[in-house]
């Protein structure tokens, strides 16, 4: 649940600062920093497309990889690998991108450090929900181990079941 | 009932219930997501009020400055404000100015005059005011001005951006040791700061801003609305006898022509 509302709050960010881009909004309001000149620089064009709108895409799958894992739809494990496969990558891009803040641009834009802070937090929340879902997975195949006969006496759908 | 549909029958149930005990949280997103989108259109139109409305503008006259492209005795004079590392003004330079140039400046409608005007949050802003200008002392500022805007991301955010300038320089045929020596002496500072300070005296807030006739207007526009903004102006100038009043930069009062 956390996943999904970080990713919703990251989306957010994400559209406003895609919206300054392509010109719809004309400024960025930014108390701390300064956010044009770093969406404005040559490091906010990620191959072809702005940087925003990929963090924008990021969001989305994000968004519904956490929705999908909230509905229960029986793949947890797998959709919270993909969750920290996905947020780990995208930890790393912003790391680079803040690098290029401080030590090229020398300005930083506080909407960025947001979207950043917020996919480190993703990052970690999908790592606990990846360890959680393990630990559910075994809790489950432990229940229906010990909930089956004993094998002597069990027929052998019986011990399919408890394979199962 | 066999184990198996039991065990199906209540994972729907589960299935259910959890479905039910979600309601809130979906909510909860949906609430999110509308103040997230209702905050950013209110910013987007902060952002759109923050900027000067067209309004009439002043006719005192001041002290001709900027870099002036087209007859200065064309019936409109066309004043853009405009910030070489803004990237509306490149957009502006680089789709817009170029129809702007061949249909209405080439054509005699209207002259037009570049303004450095600066913001504080682009450091390499007045950098690139000082090259364009330096390349000008060679009567090749607009030839810089070009090359400034369609390399933007060349320069724009670099430390020392003039290495960057100085290969336009060399490409532009300039004479790149009188060019460089005008660049370090930084004699056209006090231009630079006289043209934003026109600015700042006609309020603009942003960048480019146009003063077309006696309209001053906001924005990267497209053709079609400047074009339509010039005949207005021309219409104006035509109706009073005067030249419409851009000229007001130049030196002259709007009714220096009789």
């Amino acid at each position: 649940m956390l996943i999904a509302l970080l990713a919703l709050v990251g989306a957010l960010v994400a559209v406003y600062l895609t919206l300054f881009k392509v010109g719809v909004i004309g400024e960025l309001v930014c108390h701390i920093g300064s956010c044009e000149r770093v969406n404005t620089s040559r490091w906010a064009v990620f191959l072809g497309l702005p940087v925003a709108a990929w963090g924008l895409a990021t969001y989305i799958v994000l968004l519904v990889l956490a929705l999908m894992s909230v509905q229960r739809a029986g793949f947890e494990r797998q959709i919270a690998w993909m969750l920290v496969v996905l947020s780990g990558w995208s930890v790393l891009f912003s790391a680079w991108l803040t690098s290029k803040e401080l030590f090229v641009i020398h300005a930083i834009c506080i909407w960025c450090v947001t979207s950043a802070t917020i996919m480190t937090l993703i990052f970690f929340t999908s790592l606990v929900e990846l360890w959680r879902a393990r630990r559910a997975e075994r809790a489950e195949s432990f229940d229906t181990r010990s909930a089956a006969p004993p094998a002597a006496s069990g027929s052998g759908s019986m011990r399919g079941s408890a394979r199962g | 009932m066999s184990q198996k549909s039991a065990r199906a029958q209540r994972s729907n149930v589960v299935r259910t219930q959890r479905a039910a005990s979600l309601k809130p949280f979906y909510y909860g997103l949906g609430v999110v997501a509308l103040i997230g989108i209702a905050l950013i259109i209110r910013t987007a139109q902060h952002s759109d009020a923050s900027r000067p409305s067209i309004a009439n503008v002043s006719l005192t006259p001041v002290k001709a400055q900027g870099h002036l492209l087209g007859n200065p005795n064309a019936p409109v004079q066309i004043l853009e404000f405009a910030d070489f590392e803004c990237p509306h003004c490149a957009e502006f330079a680089t789709i817009t100015e170029p129809d702007v140039r061949k249909r209405i400046i080439d054509a005699g409608l209207a002259s037009y005059r570049y303004f450095d005007f600066p913001l504080e949050h682009f450091t390499n802003s007045v950098p690139a005011s000082n090259a364009a200008a330096c390349a000008g002392d060679q009567n090749k500022f607009w030839e810089m001005h070009d090359r400034l805007f369609q390399g933007q991301p060349d320069w724009s955010g670099e430390s020392n951006p003039k290495g960057v300038f100085e290969t336009y320089a060399k490409a532009l045929g300039l004479d790149v040791s009188a060019w460089d020596a005008c660049y370090d002496s930084q004699k056209h500072i006090p231009e630079i700061n006289a043209n934003r300070d026109e600015g700042l005296r006609r309020h603009v807030e942003s960048t480019p801003t146009f003063v077309i006739g006696t309209k001053q207007i906001p924005g990267a526009i497209p053709y079609d609305m400047f074009k339509a903004y010039v005949d207005t102006a021309a219409m104006e100038a035509m109706k009073n006898g005067t030249q419409s009043s851009g000229d007001s930069a130049t030196g002259k009062a709007a009714s220096a022509k009789p």
